[in-house]
């Protein structure tokens, strides 16, 4: 089979085996890699990250201090088992759209990828979805566990997110990596909070915000009855009265997220479903990299 | 454009109805699940929609559902230039035969070239002219002809059974069948000494005789002259007038009544003002035999009083005195003589009055001879183009047209149905296969 990281997401839906729909995106994006895309603390250097409080202050370059007024800690190719805790949202509001293709698939397909990446490398790979928890291991039976795991989620009901980063960072060990993958509607200065904890915990914070494209643009223009896929609320409206406001509303909150992710040093990344999913883990990987 | 059923139309007011839907139905949002409602605030929904029309489009091709429905059970009939065209090109004849006479039947088959025709017979062509048009009133729309076929001897039709013919309706005679050997008319009735009788003619070619048969009208009643003589001279009067009806007089109209005053006397009288009164004194003037033997005779008396009004002289008497004067009184016309009762001018005076009240029967139209050729074309005319038909006597509509137009509507209303529910039904589905 022809392996291509821009595999439009429609069609990998159709592909009912997770397994195969991760080798497809990872070794697809992964060709034009010429080094593992996750950083951990071994001997090599890596780079240079603006210091968080809770990072080790032997890793901060003093010579850089002097020179330039700031703190950085400095980074190094990881050589040692590096452990990734894959968060993802199983809420009600990531089942949309039906159409070609629902944010949770696309979420699912996405940590499948990530999953078969990390464990490509060697490294260890955690699950922390709803209710259930896979706990990091690295090997190839791990990882198809994880994969079949993943292959029965089902989204339903609401989502606590702050809870299960909190799981998360406080299962994983010292320095691992929190991939969160969800549309962050939920509980926002919450999930932060947690997620800033897990940061100054020694973690590495990634957030990948799913969303579809008619959430950002709302295209509708009729009278509809918007129902709450989580909470069950109704609200009738004009769609194209309530378009603009609600564009200038999401946009806000898009912003507000990336400010916030950027200001947390959390790497963020905002998808959208009608994006292959190798193309946003590639400019995902390659900004990792730079 | 004629509608056939025009009271079908107030069935329009059905309109109303799907645009009252239209206007005042709301139609419920359609639910559509979403993620989240955090960005979404209350807007006005249908609020601005409320009074405005629902899906115009839909609406019109409903009202026009309904609109072609009305029209078609309306019964519409377009009057156009080629259907005006098809209708002067038919022809729709009645045809009138007297079957009076023998052999009377038109030479060429009446429904020759004819959309339409029907034959009407009688004995009398008035009565079958009369049929036949309005039979024609509720023909078809066509060119309408009325064909007599007929000896059309004098007196079987007249210019006044023609004149209750439309104007549009071609006249045409065709002279068929024998003429009768005779005719059998009434010819009045005659007052005798026996009583009255009623007098037929029977007119032929070539000779008529006449025939009486007693009436049933009392002779007392049948003659209207009242005798006023004094007693000695009243026998001699009635043996007068006897010997007048002995002759047999003329049955005068039941309206005319005469005062014959005898001996000179004379009353209320008044000037005559009706015609036939004028009219019979004028013919008392003019009898030969009255002013003869009235020349031959003397007054009783001179009467000076006839020399004026009302009193008009009749005739004179040798001796240039008022014999005979003649004046009115209650409606009656009175003639007095001053002639001795037994003067010859008596029974004179009482024929001549007699013939100058009656009214003798005229049978010159009666006579079998044929109209002549001149009068029938006179009469002739060809059909004109056919007015604006009647309601009653179309006989073809479009109502057709109407209702494949509803067919038609029906399915363009089925489809934009469909269509709009499955663009709901896509748009509920999501952007997302709309965007791929």
């Amino acid at each position: 089979m022809a392996l291509d990281a821009a595999c439009p997401p429609e069609v990998l839906a159709t592909i009912g085996d997770l397994e195969l729909v991760a080798r497809i995106v990872v070794e697809g994006l992964v060709s034009g890699l010429h080094r593992s895309p996750f950083h951990g603390y071994s001997a090599e250097f890596s780079q240079y990250r603006r210091y968080r409080p809770g990072d080790d202050l032997k890793y901060v370059d003093w010579k850089l201090v002097a020179r330039t007024d700031r703190v950085y800690t400095k980074q190094f190719r990881e050589t040692t088992n590096l452990a990734a805790a894959i968060v993802l949202d199983t809420s009600a509001s990531m089942d949309f759209p039906r159409l070609p293709i629902s944010k949770f698939r696309y979420a699912v397909i996405v940590a499948a990828a990530l999953s078969h990446l990390v464990g490509g490398q060697g490294d260890a790979s955690a699950l922390l979805a709803g209710d259930r928890f896979v706990p990091p291991r690295a090997g190839r039976a791990h990882g198809r566990r994880l994969l079949a795991s993943l292959s029965t989620l089902q989204p339903g009901g609401a989502w606590r997110p702050a809870e299960t980063v909190r799981r998360a960072a406080d299962r994983l060990g010292e320095r691992s990596l929190v991939l969160a993958i969800s549309d962050f509607y939920d509980e926002e200065e919450a999930t932060f909070a947690e997620l800033r904890r897990a940061s100054r915990m020694g973690h590495e914070v990634a957030l990948f915000q799913i969303l579809s494209r008619p959430e950002i643009e709302f295209p509708y223009r009729q009278d509809l009855e918007f129902s709450d896929l989580e909470t069950g609320a109704r609200l009738a409206i004009n769609a194209g009265l309530a378009r603009r406001e609600y564009t200038d509303a999401v946009a806000a909150f898009l912003e507000r997220m990336r400010s916030r992710a950027v200001a947390e040093g959390f790497q963020y990344s905002l998808i959208v479903t009608d994006t292959p999913p190798g193309v946003a883990l590639r400019s995902f990987l390659l900004s990792r990299q730079g | 454009m004629i509608w056939l059923n025009p009271t079908a139309l107030f069935a329009l007011a059905a309109i109303a109805a799907p645009i009252l839907i239209h206007v005042l139905v709301q139609r419920r949002a359609e639910p559509f699940p979403f993620p989240t409602l955090r960005f979404l605030r209350p807007t006005r929904l249908a609020a601005i929609r409320r009074h405005l029309l629902d899906d115009v489009p839909l609406l019109a091709v409903r009202v026009a559902v309904l609109a072609s429905a009305v029209a078609a059970l309306a019964g519409p009939l377009i009057v156009t230039a080629s259907r005006r065209d098809a209708w002067s090109r038919r022809i729709v004849r009645a045809v009138v035969i007297d079957a009076a006479v023998r052999g009377a039947a038109p030479r060429s088959s009446s429904g020759d070239g004819a959309h339409l025709s029907r034959e009407f017979s009688g004995t009398s062509l008035s009565d079958g002219v009369r049929r036949a048009v309005a039979w024609l009133e509720h023909a078809p729309p066509a060119n309408r002809e009325l064909l007599i076929a007929s000896p059309l001897p004098i007196g079987a039709i007249s210019a006044a059974d023609l004149a209750a013919v439309p104007p549009d309706v071609g006249i045409a005679f065709d002279r068929s069948g024998t003429l009768p050997a005779e005719r059998t008319v009434p010819f009045g009735r005659l007052v005798t000494a026996a009583g009255v009788v009623s007098r037929v003619m029977v007119l032929a070619g070539d000779r008529t005789s006449v025939r009486d048969t007693p009436a049933s009208i009392a002779l007392p009643d049948a003659l209207p002259i009242d005798i006023v003589a004094r007693a000695e001279t009243k026998p001699i009067v009635a043996a007068a007038l006897d010997a007048v009806l002995s002759q047999r007089v003329w049955l005068p109209p039941p309206d005319r009544r005469v005062r014959a005053l005898f001996d000179g006397t004379d009353g209320d009288v008044e000037p005559p003002r009706r015609r036939w009164m004028a009219d019979a004194i004028a013919r008392l003037t003019r009898d030969a035999d009255l002013q003869d033997a009235a020349s031959r005779s003397s007054a009783l008396v001179g009467h000076a009083a006839w020399m004026r009004a009302p009193w008009q002289v009749v005739a004179l008497a040798a001796d240039g005195q008022p014999l005979v004067a003649a004046a009115a009184a209650s409606g009656a016309l009175v003639v007095s003589s001053a002639a001795p009762a037994a003067d010859v001018v008596t029974p004179i005076l009482l024929r001549a009055v007699s013939a100058a009240i009656a009214q003798p029967p005229e049978v010159g139209d009666d006579e079998v001879v044929p109209i002549a050729d001149a009068q029938l074309r006179a009469w002739s005319r060809p059909a004109t183009a056919p007015p604006t038909p009647r309601i009653d006597a179309i006989d073809g509509d479009d109502r057709r047209w109407f209702w494949i137009a509803v067919l038609c509507l029906l399915g363009l209303e089925a489809w934009m149905r469909r269509t709009a529910r499955r663009a709901a039904g896509r748009e509920a589905a999501g952007e997302a296969a709309r965007v791929a």
